[in-house]
């Protein structure tokens, strides 16, 4: 809740929610923003899906030539001036990518506790190194680095474990409204689409939440 | 004292506004000052910017309204490629941009009251962002034709309809014909687009405007011998919200717009 003391606040974290899809570039600069929250504050992130594409077939689709290409040139340009370091890194993918066996994937992180890093390798597979997140290989090496036992996340999409709970999630993100990714929860204020970390803070504040530095010093 | 709030208006014919060169980081531009806000009153500015690839991202402390009459503005989104006629409106400090102008850029940006310039590479300032703040955009060649009732030879078009609370609305008007105009409880903008029109019996060319504001109606305005056409831009509740206050942002905001222009 708003004023909790920093004691009550690890016991109790508090949410953060951010919808979002993975083939989203809007989103990849925006996953920075939940790193940041998590390393500054108490808080329990949690990565939910919001389907942008869902009729893209999991061996991709090809982009529209004219429109697409002019689109992708027009975000990079706003990405560069909205986050130089990370568009730096980014290359655009040549086709439209499926996201449904990532999203199978994070809920399958998120039973073994904290879904962060994986959603932040899987970004970095697609948007960085220019993989394909609709193979189950490319998901398992993001497992790897984000320490989860890869083989058993294998299995576990092969087998389809996540699928109905990934369509429940998909549904309850539209009946929640969200509506633009990223679109982001924190306590009961949300931040549509990607804003500077200035705004998360003030919004945190608001709530009664400090930077964990910051709590620790005021308990003296 | 019935509550009512007195009708102000503004009228501003652009001939009578000198031109000038300014720039805001490195950005080069003309302007002429229609109105400077100097009185509390509305602050209306005509850009010309020269091409520029990167107008950095900003945002105003009062609700705008900007209106492209010429070249061209590139905001990132695909659905935000400005051509004339076209609008942007933001709410009152709702960062945008960065975007880019073409050769032939001229625009008016046009506040209720003095709106500063606060660029987003200020962190303090990001602290103030409004969450809630909304950005609308409309073109003229994406709209259609309305015929007005009773209004022979008389037609309108939505570039902000009714319903989204700021409104852009264009008319397009016969020669010789006087068009009646509601009361402008938040202030609303006329701009002559096209053609001639005259306020209170003064004529004005283009792109001159009346800017009106208060609960009584305003004097109709009137066509001139070739016709008007006409933009009219109304501001919702989010004109009282914002300004020029006394704290250290507004501060800063007014002296960026100063120094500026």
């Amino acid at each position: 809740m708003a004023n909790e003391s920093g004691a009550e606040q690890s016991k109790n974290p508090f949410r953060v929610v951010m919808f979002a899809d993975f083939i989203c570039p809007y989103c990849y600069i925006g996953q920075e923003r939940m790193e940041q929250l998590a390393r500054d504050y108490d808080v329990r992130p949690v990565w939910r899906p919001h389907w942008l594409h869902p009729e893209t077939p999991p061996e991709g689709a090809p982009f529209h030539q004219n429109v697409d290409r002019e689109r992708a040139r027009a975000t990079a340009q706003w990405l560069k001036e909205m986050a130089p370091e990370k568009a730096a890194r980014m290359r655009f993918p040549d086709k439209m990518q499926c996201s449904f066996f990532a999203f199978q994937a994070v809920e399958f992180a998120q039973d073994r506790g904290d879904a962060l890093p994986f959603t932040s390798a899987v970004y970095d597979a697609l948007w960085v190194e220019g993989k394909d997140i609709a193979r189950i290989a490319t998901l398992q090496e993001a497992a790897q680095k984000a320490g989860l036992d890869a083989e058993e996340m294998g299995r576990a999409l092969r087998e389809r474990r996540y699928m109905e709970r990934t369509m429940n999630a998909v549904a309850a993100a539209r009946k929640a409204g969200v509506v633009s990714t990223p679109t982001y929860i924190l306590g009961r204020i949300a931040i549509k689409g990607w804003h500077y970390y200035e705004v998360f803070q003030t919004v945190m504040q608001r709530q009664g939440m400090l930077p964990r530095q910051q709590s620790g010093s005021e308990k003296g | 004292m019935d509550g009512k709030s007195l009708l102000r208006q503004y009228i501003v014919d652009p001939t009578e506004v000198p031109w000038k060169a300014g720039q805001t980081e490195g950005i080069t531009f003309q302007c002429q000052v229609y109105l400077s806000g100097a009185d509390g009153g509305p602050e209306a500015i005509r850009f010309r910017f020269d091409p520029c690839p990167r107008v950095y991202a900003h945002m105003h402390l009062t609700s705008q309204f900007q209106l492209l009459i010429g070249g061209a503005m590139d905001f990132p989104k695909s659905t935000m490629k400005l051509r004339p006629l076209a609008i942007h409106y933001a709410d009152h400090k709702l960062p945008y941009g960065p975007f880019s102008t073409g050769e032939g850029h001229d625009m008016l940006v046009l506040h209720p009251r003095q709106g500063g310039l606060v660029s987003m590479a200020d962190r303090a300032a990001r602290r103030q962002i409004n969450l809630v703040g909304r950005q609308l955009v409309g073109m003229d060649r994406e709209s259609e034709w309305f015929e007005v009732l009773g209004m022979a030879g008389m037609r309108c078009k939505f570039l902000i309809p009714p319903g989204s609370g700021p409104q852009a609305v264009i008319l397009d008007a016969p020669p010789n014909c006087t068009i009646a105009v509601p009361a402008a409880n938040f202030g609303r903008y006329e701009v002559v687009v096209n053609g001639g029109a005259s306020f209170d019996g003064k004529s004005v060319a283009v792109p001159g405007l009346r800017y009106v504001v208060g609960d009584e109606q305003p004097t109709p305005i009137r066509s001139g011998e070739k016709g008007a056409t006409l933009i009219l831009l109304s501001f919702d509740a989010d004109a009282v919200q914002g300004g020029i206050g006394d704290d250290e942002l507004s501060r800063a905001a007014a002296e960026a717009i100063e120094r500026a222009i």
